[in-house]
């Protein structure tokens, strides 16, 4: 009596084991030869659906070796659809920290909260209030910090042609106390090299 | 936004003024009405105190046909498909559709209609495809592309000159001819509404008799016997108006330098070069930030609200002590004080000049050298400007309707100095470098929310790096913060000259307009 229960119990659990493994084989033969062939090729990725790897250059601004103007560098950003989305991408692209010889002029901390994109191609950059709260001051610096931002929008999309920044969704005076953000900006190349 | 609404609040305002000066000509009981074609008298009726004008007249000029339509007691007006409305004895017309006010009713006189003078802006101007421009106090209706400026004249004398200061809106270039005792001063326009008072009794006598409007398109300046020469000062452009000042001498037993003319400093026409010796009285110094807003920090802790306010305070004692101006501060203390609230000062106290103080920072700790910017609009700016200025206030008045009032516009006030402010940016860069010892000083052009409101020629000074050690040492010691205040006692001496003789006086001092 004894014996047949245990029987019984082992076959279950053998059963149970079994049916796990076939599982874990048919797995392993589904997915194994994905993973094996999934070293990622640049060049391929644009073909695959992978889609958030795929990349576009666009012209990202630093504070230039004299302190005084933008130098222009070309980056790789994340790829956005439309012009609001790849907007989001380049702006996310533009507060992330500058890698060691270049200088940001936004102040690190600041994120994108949102981009609002009119018909008539004005975009409003909705910042967390880093940008102000956080802003080292001087005119000229924060005449560049805006121009980083209208001119990373601008030169890199046709479909904007001009910016105006607001701080937690609100229309701002000014960033440091001197530029006067009351209304939007279009390109310009004064301040860059 | 209409072309005729700026003139008819300017209409308004004379109107309120009642300086009503007789006009060049027609005198009451007919008005000038100005074409391409020609001028000609409209004939004027007065009723009961109100200047009325004949329905059928107003027909001709302007190809109106006029019916009666006696079942439904009105009189309509048609101008090509659009109609205007009138009902004997109501002052309400309704002009395509919409309702305005007329000042007198419509009435009959035997078997003509008579309406207000009124009705040609009030109520035929909104239909009419040209421009047409009623100018109540000079007796004109300029109708279609006909360029009548108006001209005024301000005058001030001195023991041995008369100066006289036109203001000619909108806009005209002038030239100054010297004929058989008189000189003429010629516009680029079609007509003159001349409104120019006579020559004031203190004048020098013999001088300058008489200034009057001369045909067809200039200013006569009548001279007496002893009158020797003349000078012309660079013409000066503000807001939609040119000023253009004329000094007249007189033949004197000395023969000391008379000073020059002065271009009239910006501001209120009633002030018109307020003083013989000084373009400038008032000079207004902005230290910027302040309270809990400290600027730009130095890695040694300099503040730059303090240096700004130590180098306002060093410059105001430099400036009243030297030139014995007027000088105010935007902030005494360490407070916080708003944009505006800094333009408002001195737009209230009519500064001639407004100056910013600020010390710059940099991520790049080797940046450095100082910086006068100016403020400078892109095309959205620009835009902006031009809303601003196409602004108007209907206002309502007294007895119905409304009123065009023209917005004053601080928004950018600025903008209308920017040729000055540039001219004042580079000569406070050049006494920078000539007396601060600063080294690579530059001028650019910004958005600068700071001068956004100042309604007078404006600078702003980035005196040096906070985030610059060497220069964070500099912008902290007495001797540099002195040696500022020394450089913007030269500016405005320098800037001074600029207002007084024009752009060749950095120069020389000795260059002015044409030699007689």
């Amino acid at each position: 009596m004894m014996r047949v229960h245990i029987k019984h119990r082992d076959l279950v659990l053998y059963g149970s084991l079994a049916a796990g493994l076939i599982a874990a084989l048919i797995a392993l033969g589904v997915f194994l030869p994905r993973w094996l062939s999934t070293p990622p090729e640049e060049g391929a990725a644009q073909e695959t659906p992978a889609a958030e790897v795929r990349k576009i250059r666009a012209r990202l601004f630093y504070v230039a070796e004299d302190g005084v103007r933008l130098a222009p560098v070309e980056q790789e950003v994340l790829y956005g659809e439309g012009a609001l989305e790849q907007a989001k991408r380049i702006v996310e692209a533009q507060l992330g920290p500058a890698r060691p010889p270049l200088a940001s002029a936004i102040p690190a901390g600041t994120k994108l909260r949102t981009i609002f994109l009119t018909q008539g191609g004005t975009a409003y950059i909705d910042l967390s209030q880093e940008i102000s709260a956080a802003h080292p001051g001087g005119t000229t610096n924060e005449i560049l910090t805006v121009y980083t931002l209208v001119n990373a929008l601008t030169v890199n999309l046709p479909a904007i042609t001009s910016v105006q920044l607001l701080i937690d969704g609100r229309e701002i005076d000014s960033l440091a106390g001197h530029v006067d953000l009351r209304r939007p900006f279009g390109q310009d190349l004064q301040w860059v090299m | 936004m209409r072309r005729g609404l700026p003139y008819l609040a300017h209409l308004a305002v004379l109107l309120a003024l009642a300086t009503a000066i007789s006009g060049q000509v027609s005198g009451p009981g007919s008005f000038t009405v100005m074409t391409r074609e020609g001028r000609r008298a409209l004939a004027t009726t007065v009723v009961q105190g109100r200047e009325l004008v004949g329905l059928n007249d107003l027909a001709a000029f302007f190809q109106l046909t006029v019916r009666e339509d006696t079942a439904a007691r009105a009189v309509t007006v048609t101008y090509k498909n659009r109609t205007i409305i009138l009902t004997p004895d109501q002052t309400l017309a309704s002009v395509a559709g919409r309702l305005i006010s007329l000042p007198a009713p419509l009435t009959r006189q035997g078997n003509r209609w008579l309406v207000p003078i009124e009705f040609i802006s009030r109520a035929l101007e909104p239909i009419y495809d040209g421009r047409i421009e009623l100018r109540a106090v000079s007796r004109l209706v300029i109708v279609g592309d006909v360029r009548v400026p108006r001209v005024t004249a301000q005058y001030e004398t001195t023991g041995n000159s008369v100066r006289v200061a036109f203001e000619i809106t909108p806009k005209a270039t002038t030239a100054l001819i010297q004929e058989q005792g008189r000189l003429l001063l010629r516009l680029d326009a079609d007509a003159v509404d001349a409104n120019i008072p006579p020559p004031p009794a203190q004048a020098p006598q013999g001088v300058l008799t008489a200034v009057r409007p001369a045909e067809p398109n200039s200013i006569q300046l009548d001279l007496g016997p002893r009158f020797t020469s003349y000078r012309m000062g660079t013409p000066t452009s503000e807001g939609a108006s040119v000023h253009i000042v004329v000094e007249l001498l007189a033949a004197a037993t000395e023969t000391i330098a008379i000073p020059a003319p002065s271009p009239v400093p910006a501001g209120d026409p009633l002030t018109l070069i307020p003083s013989v010796r000084s373009a400038i009285r008032t000079v207004v110094i902005d230290p910027g930030h302040g309270g809990d807003d400290s600027g730009a920090k130095g890695a040694g802790g300099t503040l730059e609200k303090d240096v700004v306010l130590a180098v306002a305070r060093r410059a105001r004692t430099a400036i009243e002590g030297r030139l014995g101006l007027r000088v105010l501060l935007t902030r005494e203390e360490d407070n916080r004080a708003d944009s505006d609230a800094r333009a408002a000062i001195a737009n209230n106290n009519k500064a001639d000049l407004f100056i910013s103080l600020h010390a710059n920072a940099s991520p790049r700790a080797s940046t450095r050298g100082a910086q006068v910017m100016y403020l400078g609009l892109d095309r959205f700016g620009e835009a902006a400007r031009q809303r601003y200025e196409s602004q108007r206030e209907a206002l309502p008045v007294y007895g119905g309707g409304t009123r065009e009032i023209a917005l004053v516009q601080w928004e950018l006030a600025q903008a209308s100095h920017v040729y000055e402010s540039t001219a004042l940016a580079n000569i406070v860069e050049k006494r920078l470098r000539d007396s601060a010892g600063i080294s690579a000083v530059t001028v650019q052009k910004g958005p600068l929310r700071a001068l956004a409101g100042a309604n007078m020629p404006a600078a702003l000074i980035e005196m040096g790096y906070l985030s610059n050690p060497e220069e964070e040492r500099l912008l902290a010691s007495g001797d540099f913060q002195n040696s500022i205040a020394q450089s913007l006692v030269e500016a405005v001496i320098s800037f001074r000259d600029y207002l007084e003789r024009g752009p060749a006086s950095e120069a020389s001092a000795e260059t002015d307009g044409p030699a007689p």
